[in-house]
């Protein structure tokens, strides 16, 4: 019974912060219909942030969270300017996005790798090797740290989607672009704002990242499989179906690592994926898809 | 007489392609119902979407009392009194009624009535009280049209324009829709109705206008047009009104 416990919570602890790198490609995808090939790799920008942050000058990576995030959300700000804005109407958008963003992908990872090779890297802060000890039953200080602080930022992100006068008009617009600017709302400047959010969380996310796990420019490849499984089986679009993945698929990944080896947990994303586009394409809170 | 809106010689359409409206002209007045009747593809709604700035004005012009709205956005032409439900109804179906209906007041500057000017139109129907905790999207095709035409009042709107609001509702919801717009008319509310069901919208019309290849055709008191042999032979089937 420990065993199951102490999986169930190493599961959940790493949920979180899958939930916290799912999320800002979900808040993109449902806002604007970008399908964001390049969202891993903004988190290993992220990551690189708050790793130089900690080499350079001993900051927590904890700390250079916010950083990060701020850092993060303005390359977003350029990056839409340049790359999304132009096509935003069109009626092929996320498909012309699916391509766009697999080639910012491969420019931002050659970015990275040229500033910054493609060594292992990773923070190493003293909580991300150190434990609680409940009886038996240990709980790594890094992931649980991580996936407190993931929470906090999409509760935080949670409530101003549902309460602020901002989050109403990204909510809007995302279930209703037109509507939502009959109504008044500069549906332009919510696309942009969500976009930078959605970038900016990726930046969060890639400071957990540092210390959760070791990461180099072309490990985004991985991360794409995991966060679109993540995202596919919550629902495109859908923040809270994006958590709930996160859980669920961490969890379970936890358990066939756990009982049949590391090297099958990570095809638990994969065939989560497979699976759900076959069987339940719209995810769990997502809309059916139109026939066209 | 210059009318609140007016429509000269519009020339529209849909991105770069060709013009759907090709010298349109409307003249509202105050305080009336017009209906708006053509065969499909004659630019009903294109007429309708260009006034209210989700399509471009290529040529001619759009004015209300006298401005000029050609350039300016959807929500820069809400904020001058102008509001429009499209026929999809344009609701928010994972936001509950009453959320719907804060975002109807979305634009206002001032915000410290917009709750208590819910609690009127939630007072004035009844069905979105009761449902103001439900999602829009699980209500039925009547209930949604009473809240996307009941929204537009959160801002007292001097124009509102429905793009067939009977679309896909029964017969009895269709004429609650209707006594739903009589009462918005009754109230001052300039009432600018697109409907493909023309004898119903021209029953309920003060003024008819005849719209086809995007330009306009005829226009005169609802009455008159409804009875008119040349509307009744082209748009109306040949038949009688009843």
């Amino acid at each position: 019974m420990a065993e199951v416990i102490q999986i169930l919570i190493l599961g959940m602890a790493l949920g979180g912060v899958y939930a916290l790198m799912g999320s800002g490609l979900s808040l993109v995808f449902g806002v604007m219909r970008i399908v964001n090939l390049a969202h891993p790799v903004l988190i290993m920008a992220g990551a690189y942030v708050a790793y130089w942050a900690a080499r350079l000058y001993g900051i927590d990576p904890l700390l250079t969270l916010p950083i990060a995030a701020v850092i993060l959300a303005a390359t977003g700000v350029i990056l839409y300017k340049l790359v999304f804005e132009r096509e935003a109407r069109s009626a092929k958008y996320s498909e012309m996005t699916v391509l766009l963003t697999f080639a910012l992908a491969m420019v931002l990872e050659g970015a990275l790798g040229t500033a910054f090779t493609n060594t292992q890297r990773v923070t190493s802060p003293d909580y991300a090797t150190d434990a609680f000890f409940i009886g038996d039953i240990f709980i790594p200080k890094g992931q649980l740290y991580a996936g407190i602080v993931s929470l906090a930022i999409i509760s935080a992100l949670a409530l101003f989607l549902k309460y602020s006068r901002f989050g109403y008009a990204i909510r809007a617009t995302t279930q209703n672009r037109e509507a939502a600017e009959l109504l008044g709302v500069n549906v332009n400047l919510v696309g942009l704002v969500s976009f930078a959010i959605g970038i900016g969380l990726a930046g969060a996310a890639g400071s957990l990242v540092s210390f959760v796990f070791s990461f180099f420019p072309a490990k985004h490849w991985e991360w794409i499989a995991v966060l679109m499984s993540l995202v596919v089986l919550g629902g495109m679009g859908s923040i809270f179906g994006t958590v709930l993945a996160s859980f669920i698929l961490a969890v379970v990944a936890a358990f066939i690592g756990a009982y049949f080896g590391a090297t099958w947990s990570t095809l638990t994303f994969f065939v989560a994926l497979f699976v759900v586009l076959l069987v339940r394409p719209q995810g769990i809170f997502g809309e059916k898809p139109e026939l066209a | 007489m210059s009318g609140l809106l007016e429509v000269s010689n519009v020339v529209a359409g849909y991105g770069d392609g060709p013009a759907i409206l090709d010298g349109a002209n409307l003249s509202v007045q105050p305080g009336k119902v017009h209906c708006i009747i053509g065969p499909n593809g004659a630019g009903k709604s294109t007429l309708l979407k260009t006034i209210v700035g989700m399509l471009k004005i290529r040529q001619g012009s759009v004015t209300f009392k006298g401005a000029s709205l050609k350039g300016k956005r959807p929500d820069q032409i809400l904020r001058r009194g102008i509001c429009f439900v499209p026929q999809e109804r344009a609701l928010f179906p994972k936001m509950t009624v009453r959320e719907n209906l804060r975002m109807g007041g979305f634009s206002l500057a001032d915000k410290s009535n917009l709750e208590k000017r819910i609690d009127e139109i939630e007072e004035r129907f009844p069905i979105l009280g009761e449902r103001r905790d439900q999602h829009a999207g699980t209500m039925s095709g009547g209930q949604q049209q009473t809240l996307a035409m009941a929204r537009t009042l959160i801002l007292k709107p001097e124009i509102v324009m429905l793009d067939e609001p009977s679309l896909g509702l029964a017969p009895k919801i269709v004429k609650e829709v209707f006594s739903i717009m009589r009462l918005m008319a009754d109230e001052g509310i300039t009432i600018l109705l697109v409907e493909q069901n023309a004898m119903m919208g021209l029953k309920h019309a003060d003024w008819g206008v005849v719209l086809d290849l995007g330009r306009t055709l005829f226009e005169g008191p609802a009455a008159e047009v409804l009875t008119d042999p040349r509307i009744q032979e082209l748009y109306l089937g040949g038949k009688k009104a009843a």
